[in-house]
C-alpha cells in the first residue's frame, strides 16, 4: 500500500515533466478533415514552385500578445470585431479593395473598378492570379456567393447598415465573366468602404451551407482556407494563432511575406502582456494602456508607437428621461466637466478631446470647431436657464416640482476608463449642484437594458464607437430610428434628420463637406452625447521586427511586409 | 469495494443531474441573451431576432431544458456560440491542460506540505515550527491572483531583466512559439518551465493545509508504540522518523487529495487567467462573460462530475489506506 | 509569556487578591481613574495592558481628532457609529478594568469550565494570541475610520498634479490614479472587507447550524433530503458558482455578501449534522427527550450549544477565506463596485500598474495577508483549544 502511495507520487510528478508533445488537434469535423490534406499539399507545391528569394528579410517568426482572442476568425458573415475583421483584411483573407495612408481606396485582390453614370451599378475586375490555399482559383463566383450571403438577411450579418443602399441577394449581383462581377445600389457617400472591410469566401468550399449556420460552422475558427498573403496553421483556443506565409501570394501584391510565420497570443492579463514583451517572449504588444507606456518608453529595445484612431468614447444621455430632455441641461453636463484634463489624466495625454462623431484626421473633420469648453460658470447659468436651482440649500439642483438634479451614469463591469471617466464626472459635476451616480453594470445585461427599444433603462451610459471611414450616423441620431436598438439618445431634431439624409447620400466629398461642418454644428447644440476623446492608440514593438506600420486603418495593414532583424533570429 | 464505488457512482446520477438542472436555470433566466453581444449600429430588431431563431433562443426556457436534458443524455452538449464548435470538441481543447497544471500542482503541493510538515513535527513547539506554519499561512491567505502576479514579477521579469539570472521562468503559455521545432529533450524542458509558476501558484495556497495535516499525523505516529519500540531498539532518530514514523503518518494525508481537487478547479480560474493557460477555467470566465450558455453549462456540468469524482476517489482511498474502514 | 499571566493557579489569584481584599478594593480608589491600574498591580500583565492601551488609544484619538468628533456625531450615521464607539470603547475599557478589580478573581476559578479550559489554552498559544489581537485593532479601526481616516476616501485631488503620488508625509502610502489618499480608502475598505467576511459567515453559520442540527436529529426525509442539496452544492467548485451568479445578475455588495454566505452555509451543516447525530444518542439528550420536551427546545437549548465549537473554529477560518475570496471576485471585475473601497477592489485596481505604482496595490494586498492570516492563527488556535485531544 505504501508502494502505491508512493508510486502515484511518483506518477503525477513524471506527469508534470513528461507527458508527451501534444501535436497539432486532429479534428474529427469532416469539412477540416478534407480540407487540410488539401491546404498541405498545395503549400507544399507552391514552396517548390516559388522558392524564397535570395534576401535577408525573409524568413524568422513575429509573435504578437493581445489580451482576446479572434473571436470570429475568417468568418466573414459573422464578424464584427476589431481582431477578426483586421486579420480577415490583411492576414487570412483579401478584400476587394484596401485604402493607402491618405485613405484612399485601392485595388487589391480587385485590380480595377468602374461606376456607372447614374451611380446604380458598380463592377470589379478580380486579379486572376489569386489563389485560395487549397488550389483553388479565386473568381468572380466568388464574389458573387460572398455578397449574396452578407446580404441575406437569414445570414444576420452583423454589419447590415454596409448595404443599406445596395440591392440586397442575388438580384443586387451578377457575374460577367470569370473574373468581372457587378453590384446594383443606389448612389450614396463612400459606396466602396464596405469593399475594403468585407472580404471575399471561397464558394467552392462554402456555397452549400445555409446562411443560418454559417456562423456556427468550422470554417471560422477551425480550419479557415483563405488566399490572403497567410495560411492558417492552426489555432488552439484561447492560446495562439498559427499563420505561415503563403508562398503562393501573387508577385503583383509584392509576393510572399518576409516573415516565415505570423503567431497571435492570447494573453488575457496586461501585467503578463507587459512582462512577455519586456523579456521579448512577444515581439507586439497590441494596445497596452497609456498607464503602461512609461515602462515601455524606458526600455531600449521597444519601440513605443501612437496613433490617432477611429473610435471615440462618450457618456450617451437618454433624452427621454424628464431630467434630460432638455439640450440646455445636456450641454451644461458637458461644460462642467473637464474634458482635457480626462485626456491628460486618464489617457496621459494620448488622445485628442472629442466634440462631435467627426474624428479629426478625416477629411470630413472641421478643423476650426470650437466645441463646448470647460465652463463651470456657463454651465451653471445654462442649469439656471433651464430652471435648475438648488433650492433646499443640499448642494443639488431641483427643478420648480422640487426633483433633484440626479442622473445615474452607468458603464459596463471590467473596463477601467469608462469607470474612470464615470468617476471624474460624479466628482467635477458635484461642483455645480448637479449628482451623478455611478453604477456598474454587467456588459450583457447593460446592452440589453440600453438597446431594447421599450426598456431604456439608464439616464447616461458610457460607451464608445468605432466609426468606419464611411461616416453615417444616422443610426445614433435620426428620428426615424428611434425605436431601434442604438438610438440610446432618443434625438428627435428635425435640423439633424435633414443633415443625416443629404450625407448619407453625398457622393461628392466636396458637396459634402460643408454639409458636415453643419452636421457638426447642429450636433454640439443638441449634444445628445457628451463626446469625451478619440483616443490615440499605442502599440509596442520589439525593434528587432522592421517596417511595421499601424495607423487608423489597423494594425496588421502591412504585416506581410514586416521582417525581422536578421541578427536577432 | 467495487459493489460500494458502483453504488456510490449510481448514487451520483441524481446528484449530477440536479446540479445541472440548476445550473441550466440559472444560466438561463440570467437578464441578457448571447445575440446582445453580436449586434452592431445598422443591425435591426428583425437582425436580431434572427440571430435568436439561428441559436434557438426563440424557444421558451423550458423547453430548452427538456431538449438539452434530453441531448444531454445522448452525449450531445450542443454547440458553443462563441466558439463555433461543438461543446464537447472545444471542453476537449481545454480540460488536459487543466488536469496537467492540476495534476502538477497538487504533486507540488503534497511534496512540499510533507516535507516541511515533517519538520515541524519532528521540531514541535521549535521557533521553527512555529515560523514555519505562519510562512504557509501567509502564502495560503494571499488571493491567489496576487500571489501569481509576484511570482511573475520575480521569477519572469526581474530574474531575466534585472538580475540577470541564468534561469527564469516565462510568464505565459504553455509552451514556447518554436515549441514545435525543439528536440523532444528540449520540449519537456519548454513545458516544465511554463508549468513551474502556475503550479506554484497554485500549490503554496494547498501546501499550508497539507503541512497542517501532515505534521498532526506525524506527531500522532512518533507516540504510537511501535515508534517507541524503534526508539527503544537505539535505532538513529533520523531513522525512525523517515524510516517507521513517515510512512505510516503518509496514509491519513493520501485522502487530502479528494478533497483538495475542488479547490484546485477553483484557484485554476484565476491562474488560468494570469499565466494565459488555455484550460477550463479561462474558459468558462470567458463563457459566462460572452453569454455561451451551451458551453457555461456544459463546462459546470464537466466541473461538477470531476469534483463527485474526486469525492468518490476520496473515499475510496480512506477504505484502501485504512484496513479499520470497510464498505459494504 | 503577558497573557498567560492572567492563567494563574486559583491559590495564586486568591494570594494576590482574596487575602488582603480590603486593600484592593482600596486600590480600587486609587485606580479608578487608570483602567488596567488594578491588574496591573496584581501582576496580570497582559489583561490590564490591553485594557490601558484600549483606553489611551481611543482617548487620545477623542483628544486629538476632536473636531471630526464634534463634526461626527451630526453627521451620517457611519460617523456617529465611529463617535459612539469611541466613547463606549474608553468606557468599556474603564468599566471592565473596575468591574474586574473588584469581581474577587478566585471565583471565576474554582468551577472550571470547558470555555475556561478552553480559554487557558487558547491564552497559551502566542501566535494565535497575536492574531487576535490583530484582528481586534482591525475591527477597532473599521468601527472608528471616519473619525481618523485623514481624508475622505472618494476625494478626487488634483488629476493632473496628484495622481501616482509615491509614499510621502502628506499620504503615507501614496495616492491612486484619481488622486485619492490609499491610506484612507484602505481605512475604509477595512470596513467593507470586513463586514463582508463577518455577514456572509453569520448567514452560512446560521443556515448552516439550523439545517444541520434540523436534519442531524430529524434523520429520515428531512435529513436526506437537506444532505442531498448540500452534496449538490458542495460538489460544484464554489467559485465557478459564485462567478455565474454575480456575472449573470449586477454585482452589488448585497448580492455578492449574500452569494457568498449561501454558498457557504453546506459545509457548516455538514459539521453541525455530523456533530448532532453523535449528541443524540448521550444521556442529557436522551433524558430531555424523556422529559417530554418539545423537539425546537431540544434542538435550540441541548444540541446546538453543544455543536457549536467546531462550527466556530469552522466560522473563524472561513471569514478569512470569504476576505480573499472577494478579492478574487474583484480580479474577475465582479467584486464590489468601485467607487465604494474594498481591498480587493484596490487590489485589483493598482494591478493595471503594478510595475510603476508599486503602493497601489502592495498595502492593500498585505492588508489581506495579514487580515486572513490572523483569521487563520486565531482559528487554528481556537481548533486546538477546543478540542480536549489536543490540549496539552
Amino acid at each position: 500500500m505504501k508502494k502505491l502511495f508512493a508510486f502515484g507520487l511518483v506518477g503525477l510528478a513524471a506527469a508534470c515533466g513528461g507527458d508527451e508533445a501534444g501535436g497539432p488537434v486532429s479534428f474529427s469535423d469532416p469539412f477540416c478533415d478534407d480540407v487540410i490534406p488539401r491546404v498541405q499539399t498545395w503549400v507544399a507545391e507552391q514552396r517548390e514552385a516559388n522558392p524564397v528569394p535570395d534576401d535577408p528579410r525573409y524568413g524568422g517568426t513575429a509573435v504578437l500578445g493581445s489580451i482576446g482572442e479572434i473571436a470570429q476568425g475568417l468568418n466573414v458573415a459573422s464578424s464584427s470585431d476589431y481582431s477578426s475583421v483586421q486579420h480577415q483584411m490583411f492576414v487570412g483573407l483579401m478584400t476587394l479593395i484596401d485604402y493607402d495612408e491618405d485613405i484612399q481606396p485601392r485595388p487589391y485582390l480587385a485590380e480595377s473598378w468602374e461606376v456607372s453614370e447614374d451611380g446604380t451599378e458598380l463592377t470589379f475586375r478580380l486579379r486572376d492570379d489569386v489563389y485560395w490555399h487549397d488550389g483553388e482559383r479565386t473568381d468572380a463566383e466568388d464574389v458573387a456567393f460572398t455578397y449574396r450571403m452578407v446580404t441575406n438577411p437569414e445570414t444576420a450579418f452583423p454589419n447590415a447598415a454596409f448595404w443599406d443602399y445596395y440591392v440586397r441577394g442575388p438580384e443586387g449581383v451578377e457575374v460577367l465573366d470569370e473574373f468581372t462581377v457587378r453590384v446594383h445600389l443606389q448612389p450614396h457617400s463612400e459606396f466602396l468602404n464596405a469593399w475594403s472591410t468585407v472580404a471575399i469566401l471561397p464558394e467552392h468550399l462554402l456555397g452549400d451551407v445555409a446562411p443560418t449556420e454559417i456562423a456556427q460552422h468550422p470554417y471560422g475558427t477551425v480550419c479557415p482556407v483563405g488566399n490572403g498573403p497567410f495560411v492558417f496553421a492552426s489555432h488552439a483556443p484561447q492560446d495562439r494563432w498559427v499563420f505561415e506565409a503563403n508562398p503562393g501570394f501573387p508577385e503583383g501584391l509584392g509576393g510572399r511575406p518576409f516573415l516565415d510565420r505570423y503567431i497571435y497570443r492570447v494573453i488575457p492579463e496586461p501585467t503578463t502582456l507587459l512582462t512577455e514583451l519586456l523579456t521579448e517572449n512577444i515581439d507586439v504588444y497590441l494596445a497596452p494602456s497609456p498607464d503602461q507606456a512609461a515602462r515601455i518608453l524606458d526600455a531600449e529595445h521597444l519601440e513605443l508607437h501612437s496613433f490617432l484612431f477611429r473610435n471615440y468614447v462618450m457618456v450617451a444621455w437618454n433624452g427621454r428621461r424628464p431630467q434630460l430632455a432638455d439640450a440646455r441641461v445636456r450641454r451644461a453636463l458637458t461644460m462642467g466637466t473637464n474634458r482635457q484634463e480626462i485626456v491628460e489624466a486618464i489617457l496621459q495625454g494620448y488622445g485628442s478631446v472629442a466634440h462631435t462623431s467627426v474624428p479629426p484626421f478625416h477629411w470630413a473633420f472641421d478643423p476650426d470647431i470650437d466645441g463646448l469648453q470647460h465652463d463651470p460658470e456657463g454651465a451653471a447659468a445654462l442649469l439656471e436657464q433651464a430652471g435648475w436651482v438648488d433650492r433646499d440649500g443640499d448642494g443639488v439642483r431641483e427643478n420648480a416640482v422640487g426633483d433633484r438634479l440626479s442622473i445615474s451614469v452607468k458603464y459596463n463591469q471590467g473596463n477601467q476608463i469608462r469607470q474612470d471617466i464615470a468617476e471624474i464626472m460624479q466628482a467635477q459635476l458635484a461642483g455645480i449642484g448637479v449628482e451623478i451616480q455611478p453604477q456598474v453594470v454587467e456588459w450583457g445585461t447593460l446592452l440589453q437594458q440600453i438597446n431594447t427599444p421599450d426598456l431604456r433603462d439608464f439616464d447616461g451610459v458610457v460607451m464608445g464607437w468605432v466609426t468606419e471611414f464611411r461616416l453615417d450616423d444616422t443610426d445614433l441620431f435620426h428620428s426615424g430610428r428611434i425605436d431601434e436598438p442604438y438610438a440610446w439618445a432618443g434625438t428627435e431634431n428635425p435640423e439633424l434628420d435633414r443633415l443625416l439624409d443629404r450625407l448619407a447620400v453625398e457622393t461628392d466629398r466636396d458637396v459634402a463637406a460643408p454639409l458636415w461642418e453643419e452636421y457638426q454644428e447642429a450636433l454640439i447644440e443638441e449634444q445628445p452625447y457628451t463626446f469625451f476623446y478619440f483616443s490615440e492608440r499605442l502599440d509596442a514593438w520589439n525593434r528587432r521586427v522592421h517596417d511595421v506600420v499601424m495607423d487608423q486603418r489597423g494594425e496588421w495593414v502591412n504585416v506581410r511586409e514586416w521582417y525581422i532583424d536578421p541578427g536577432s533570429r | 469495494m467495487t459493489r460500494y464505488v458502483l453504488r456510490r457512482l449510481l448514487g451520483a446520477v441524481p446528484l449530477v443531474l440536479g446540479i445541472a438542472t440548476i445550473i441550466f436555470f440559472v444560466v438561463n433566466l440570467a437578464p441578457g441573451d448571447p445575440t446582445v453581444y453580436m449586434m452592431t449600429p445598422g443591425m435591426s430588431s428583425e437582425v436580431v431576432e434572427q440571430l435568436r431563431v439561428n441559436y434557438g433562443l426563440d424557444q421558451p426556457v423550458h423547453v430548452r431544458y427538456v431538449k438539452w436534458v434530453a441531448a444531454m443524455l445522448t452525449g450531445d452538449f450542443g454547440y458553443s456560440f462563441s466558439y463555433s464548435r461543438p461543446v464537447l470538441d472545444v471542453l476537449l481543447d481545454f480540460l488536459p491542460n487543466t488536469l496537467i497544471l492540476s495534476a502538477c500542482a497538487l504533486a507540488l503541493a503534497f511534496l512540499v506540505g510533507i516535507v516541511l510538515g515533517t519538520i515541524q513535527a519532528v521540531k514541535q513547539y521549535s521557533g521553527l515550527d512555529s515560523t514555519l506554519s505562519v510562512v504557509l499561512l501567509f502564502f495560503y491567505s494571499m488571493p491567489s491572483f496576487w500571489l501569481a502576479l509576484m511570482l511573475i514579477l520575480m521569477f519572469s521579469l526581474m530574474a531575466r531583466n534585472v538580475w540577470g539570472w541564468p534561469i527564469y521562468f516565462p510568464a505565459s503559455g504553455i509552451t514556447s512559439t518554436d515549441y514545435d521545432f525543439l528536440s523532444s529533450g528540449a520540449q519537456i524542458v519548454d513545458r516544465g518551465r511554463h508549468l513551474f509558476l502556475p503550479a506554484m501558484s497554485l500549490a503554496l495556497v494547498l501546501a499550508a493545509g497539507i503541512a497542517r495535516y501532515m505534521r498532526g499525523s506525524m506527531l500522532e505516529v512518533i507516540r504510537q508504540d511501535f515508534v517507541r519500540t524503534a526508539r527503544a531498539k537505539g535505532l538513529p532518530e533520523r531513522s525512525v522518523v523517515f524510516k517507521h514514523a513517515l510512512r505510516n503518518a503518509l496514509i491519513p494525508v493520501i485522502t487530502l487529495v479528494g478533497l483538495y481537487i475542488p479547490v484546485l478547479f477553483s484557484g485554476t480560474v484565476f491562474i488560468e487567467l494570469i499565466f494565459a493557460w488555455p484550460g477550463m477555467g479561462r474558459a468558462i470566465v470567458e463563457a459566462i462573460t460572452q453569454r455561451d450558455y451551451p458551453l457555461v453549462m456544459a463546462a459546470s456540468f464537466f466541473f461538477a462530475i470531476m469534483v463527485v469524482l474526486a469525492n468518490l476517489l476520496a473515499d475510496v482511498l480512506y477504505a484502501v489506506v485504512d484496513p479499520r474502514i470497510r464498505y459494504e | 509569556m503577558a497573557a498567560g499571566a492572567e492563567s494563574l493557579s486559583p491559590a495564586t489569584g486568591v494570594d494576590a487578591s482574596a487575602g488582603p481584599r480590603r486593600r484592593v478594593v482600596g486600590g480600587r480608589g486609587l485606580s479608578a481613574a487608570l483602567p488596567g491600574a488594578p491588574q496591573l498591580l496584581a501582576g496580570r500583565w497582559g489583561s490590564g495592558g490591553a485594557a490601558l492601551l484600549v483606553w489611551i488609544g481611543f482617548l487620545w484619538v477623542l483628544v486629538t481628532r476632536w473636531d471630526g468628533v464634534r463634526d461626527g456625531w451630526g453627521g451620517a450615521w457611519d460617523e456617529r457609529l465611529a463617535v459612539a464607539s469611541l466613547i463606549l470603547g474608553v468606557a468599556a475599557a474603564w468599566a471592565w478594568s473596575w468591574r474586574d478589580a473588584v469581581r474577587p478573581f478566585h471565583s471565576r476559578s474554582v468551577a472550571v469550565s470547558q470555555w475556561d479550559l478552553a480559554v487557558r489554552a487558547f491564552s497559551r498559544n502566542r501566535t494565535a494570541v497575536a492574531g487576535l489581537i490583530v484582528v481586534g485593532a482591525l475591527y477597532a479601526v473599521a468601527l472608528i475610520t471616519p473619525v481618523v481616516a485623514p481624508f475622505d476616501p472618494n476625494l478626487q485631488g488634483d488629476l493632473l498634479t496628484e495622481r501616482y503620488v509615491g509614499p510621502s508625509l502628506m499620504h503615507p502610502l501614496g495616492t491612486d490614479q484619481f488622486a485619492r489618499d490609499v491610506l484612507s480608502r484602505l481605512m475604509y475598505g477595512a470596513r467593507i472587507s470586513l463586514s463582508i467576511g463577518f455577514v456572509a459567515v453569520a448567514i452560512s453559520v446560521t443556515i448552516g447550524t439550523l439545517l444541520g442540527a434540523v436534519a442531524g436529529y430529524l434523520g429520515g426525509v428531512v435529513d436526506t433530503l437537506v444532505m442531498r442539496f448540500v452534496d449538490m452544492v458542495i460538489s460544484f467548485p464554489r467559485l465557478v458558482l459564485l462567478i455565474t451568479i454575480i456575472a449573470l445578475f449586477e454585482p452589488s455588495i448585497f448580492l455578492i455578501t449574500a452569494v457568498l454566505g449561501l454558498t457557504l452555509w453546506p459545509s457548516t451543516a455538514r459539521i453541525v449534522r455530523g456533530e448532532v447525530l453523535s449528541l443524540r444518542e448521550r444521556e442529557f439528550v436522551q433524558a430531555a427527550v424523556a422529559l417530554g420536551y418539545s423537539k425546537p427546545r431540544i434542538i435550540f437549548k441541548h444540541l446546538i450549544p453543544n455543536a457549536l465549537a467546531p462550527v466556530i473554529v469552522a466560522a473563524t477560518l472561513g471569514i478569512g477565506n470569504t476576505i480573499v475570496l472577494e478579492a478574487g471576485l474583484s480580479f474577475l471585475g465582479l467584486g464590489v463596485q468601485p467607487p465604494t473601497p474594498s481591498w480587493g477592489t484596490m487590489v485589483d485596481a493598482g494591478r493595471q500598474n503594478l510595475l510603476d505604482a508599486w503602493w497601489l496595490s502592495t498595502f492593500p494586498g498585505l492588508a489581506i495577508v495579514f487580515t486572513v492570516l490572523s483569521f487563520n492563527l486565531v482559528g487554528d488556535g481556537l481548533r486546538d483549544a477546543l478540542d480536549p485531544r489536543l490540549r496539552s
